[in-house]
């Protein structure tokens, strides 16, 4: 093998090496704290839209079950273009609507009422938030926060959070809560991980 | 020894039937229960769609003995307290029967006050029947105190007691007292609450209920006594709306599509015993669910692309009434001194009831028939056969939901009474008590309801002052009322 080949050859793993380095992983890890908020958790993070971004539905299906005559979890998260599998778990009836998406009353939805066992899916290609309700259960109450990225996650108990696998670069960091005012901050995802304090305010 | 006129039966009629409205208007009205909601954590709108009238699920977890028709312990948000572990059933009878109470004080609370707004009545109908207002602000004005639950698997219990009527510290009256063994028939291979029994005070297994009536004013033939003609002996107090104290056996098999019931009670209304006799009640009913779907028709309540409802259904009923009274010679009514006899009486009549999404249609039809018995004074004195008295009569009406919260209704309820018209002047224009009755129902939330009502009465009779002609006046009445419970 000639040296130049040699040195060829060195150059390609060099760029390859490069290339791996710059879309490798990253994450953001945060906390959120609330002011006037009973609980910091069930909040939504995520990262907004990235312009020239596009990214494919996600084929693996979000279930949202029916337990106990509540949504289970209360808030999930999900990608625009998600398709979300209502469960019921329980032994009435329950029904599924949603009275909007972020208000615009044109998304509204009525899935109907299914026995236990079953589940009906929805696919939501709008972003924003869908209320759920159960129109026999009038206490029933969940979220169905769907996000333009694939970047988001829901708050422990505590307030925290990890947004895993995204790539290095600068993003706004939006967040969505039942009872604050969405919050948005800039976060500049460089190292392995990056870390985010927020606020939700009432 | 008293003697009617002509005139004084027919003011005894109209008195009659002034004290019954006022009897009704006082009648303890029970209600949704807030407790549930505490225990299960949910709406009051899980069981009633306007309370408190039950929905489909309201009524399959009133049969199962206030429980969830399946797995309700998954559902019970609140636990109870255990009387004994449940292994305690293996040490019985060396051991009480282990049983629970609930785990928080299962009590609720109802108040009622309406507005009355009267006709002007016209001089010569204030000589007769008294003055009154034209308006009448918050009346009646009732405080109820509600307590419903189960004590473990089988056995469940409701009281319910109007505290306060009216004024200050007036009392009310107990309205349905009673305690329940739900399936009794388990052990004998019955299918499940095929047979149940309850004991106490309790509103007979109508096919409308007063007690928990969504209306401002009470079904008129529900109300109906019976009063025979001057110098006869029927003098009936039983009010069939009103509660009754006895034993009543009863099922809900087939899903809950039959129903059937069987009742010995006092025949006293909610008032202690006044005869030896008893008196009995049966009811046999029986719903035909027109649900396409089959997983519809078969689940608690319908499904359906916009959201559960009751069921597309029919229900057709029958219930027959039967008791003898015991009267004395000059019409009073029950054993005294004088020489009595008795006289037999039964109520029959059928109903329906159909439900379609957002309306519901119903009616019911009743026949009342007493013995009768026509005195002489003498002497010597004698006692003999007259014609029986009867009256027949019912209501029809329909509920719309134009919204969850935004309810229309209408009843129309006719009397025609035997008693009416031989006693004197027709209590009504055209022999026939009627009054309709449109309202609306908005529930503010789902334990706050604001209603109103409007009746337009029949024209009752009232001699001019000035010519002495009989003359007719419609006491018709607007009534608007809050509602709440909690």
């Amino acid at each position: 093998m000639s040296l130049v080949k040699i040195a060829a050859k060195g150059v390609a793993v060099g760029l390859t090496l490069a290339l791996v380095s710059v879309v490798k992983a990253n994450e953001i890890k945060g906390k959120v704290s609330v002011q006037g908020i009973k609980s910091a958790e069930n909040i939504a993070v995520y990262v907004d839209v990235i312009p020239d971004k596009k990214f494919d539905a996600p084929k693996d299906p979000v279930v949202v079950d029916q337990r106990k005559m509540a949504f289970v979890p209360h808030v999930v998260a999900a990608q625009q273009g998600t398709t979300v599998e209502f469960l019921n778990s329980d032994s009435v009836g329950h029904n599924v609507y949603w009275p909007s998406i972020s208000g615009n009353k044109k998304l509204a939805h009525n899935l109907g009422t299914w026995p236990k066992g079953e589940k009906k899916p929805f696919q939501f290609n709008d972003v924003g938030v869908a209320s759920l309700l159960c129109n026999v259960h009038p206490e029933m109450s969940g979220y169905v926060v769907v996000t333009p990225t694939p970047y988001f996650a829901v708050t422990d108990k505590d307030g925290n959070f990890e947004i895993k696998n995204i790539p290095a670069g600068k993003y706004t960091l939006k967040t969505w809560s039942e009872d604050g005012k969405p919050t948005t901050q800039a976060v500049d995802v460089s190292g392995a991980t990056a870390s985010v304090e927020l606020t939700v305010k009432k | 020894m008293r003697y009617h006129t002509r005139d004084s039966s027919f003011f005894a009629v109209v008195a009659a039937l002034v004290v019954l409205s006022s009897v009704l208007a006082s009648a303890p009205k029970s209600s949704a229960i807030p407790a549930f909601s505490r225990k299960y954590q949910t709406s009051c709108t899980t069981c009633h769609n306007n309370y408190p009238e039950l929905n489909d699920f309201g009524e399959a977890f009133k049969k199962n003995g206030f429980k969830f028709p399946k797995d309700d312990e998954t559902f019970v948000k609140e636990p109870p307290v255990l009387l004994g572990s449940k292994a305690q059933k293996e040490a019985f009878p060396g051991a009480v029967y282990p049983g629970e109470i609930p785990g928080f004080l299962p009590i609720a609370f109802r108040y009622e006050g309406n507005f009355t707004l009267n006709r002007k009545q016209p001089a010569g109908f204030i000589t007769q029947t008294g003055f009154t207002p034209r308006t009448d602000l918050f009346a009646p004005n009732t405080f109820t105190i509600i307590s419903a639950g189960s004590f473990g698997q089988n056995l469940s219990f409701w009281i319910d007691d109007d505290i306060s009527v009216d004024a200050a510290n007036a009392s009310g009256a107990m309205g349905d007292g009673w305690l329940k063994y739900s399936d009794l028939g388990h052990g004998i291979g019955l299918p499940k609450n095929a047979l149940n029994v309850r004991f106490g005070q309790f509103e007979l297994d109508l096919p409308f209920t007063q007690a928990k009536t969504i209306y401002l004013s009470p079904y008129d033939i529900y109300s109906q006594t019976n009063l025979g003609p001057t110098g006869t002996t029927t003098n009936n107090p039983v009010i069939f709306g009103s509660a009754q104290r006895g034993i009543e056996f009863g099922g809900t098999p087939n899903n809950g599509n039959f129903d059937w019931s069987v009742a010995v009670i006092n025949g006293s209304n909610a008032g202690d015993a006044a005869r030896s006799s008893k008196d009995v009640y049966v009811r046999l009913s029986q719903r035909f669910n027109l649900e396409r779907d089959p997983e519809s028709r078969n689940a608690i309540q319908a499904a359906g692309p916009t959201g559960p409802r009751d069921h597309t259904s029919i229900r057709l009923g029958f219930y027959y009434y039967h008791g003898k009274n015991e009267q004395n010679q000059d019409g009073t009514t029950f054993p005294g001194i004088l020489t009595t006899v008795e006289e037999p009486f039964y109520r029959v009549g059928g109903d329906l009831r159909f439900k379609y999404r957002h309306l519901e249609l119903f009616g019911l039809a009743m026949y009342g028939h007493d013995d009768n018995h026509l005195f002489t004074a003498g002497p010597p004195a004698t006692i003999a056969a007259a014609p029986a008295v009867k009256f027949s009569g019912g209501f029809a009406g329909a509920n719309y939901w134009f919204y969850p919260w935004l309810i229309g209704t209408f009843h129309y309820d006719a009397v025609n009474s035997h008693a009416d018209f031989i006693n004197g002047a027709p209590a009504s224009e055209h022999q026939t008590r009627n009054r309709f009755s449109p309202g609306f129902q908005i529930l503010a939330r789902a334990n706050i309801k604001i209603v109103g009502e409007y009746q337009y009465t029949f024209g009752q009779p009232y001699s001019d002052p000035v010519t002495g002609n009989t003359l007719f006046f419609r006491p018709n009445t607007f009534q608007a009322g809050i509602d709440y419970v909690f």
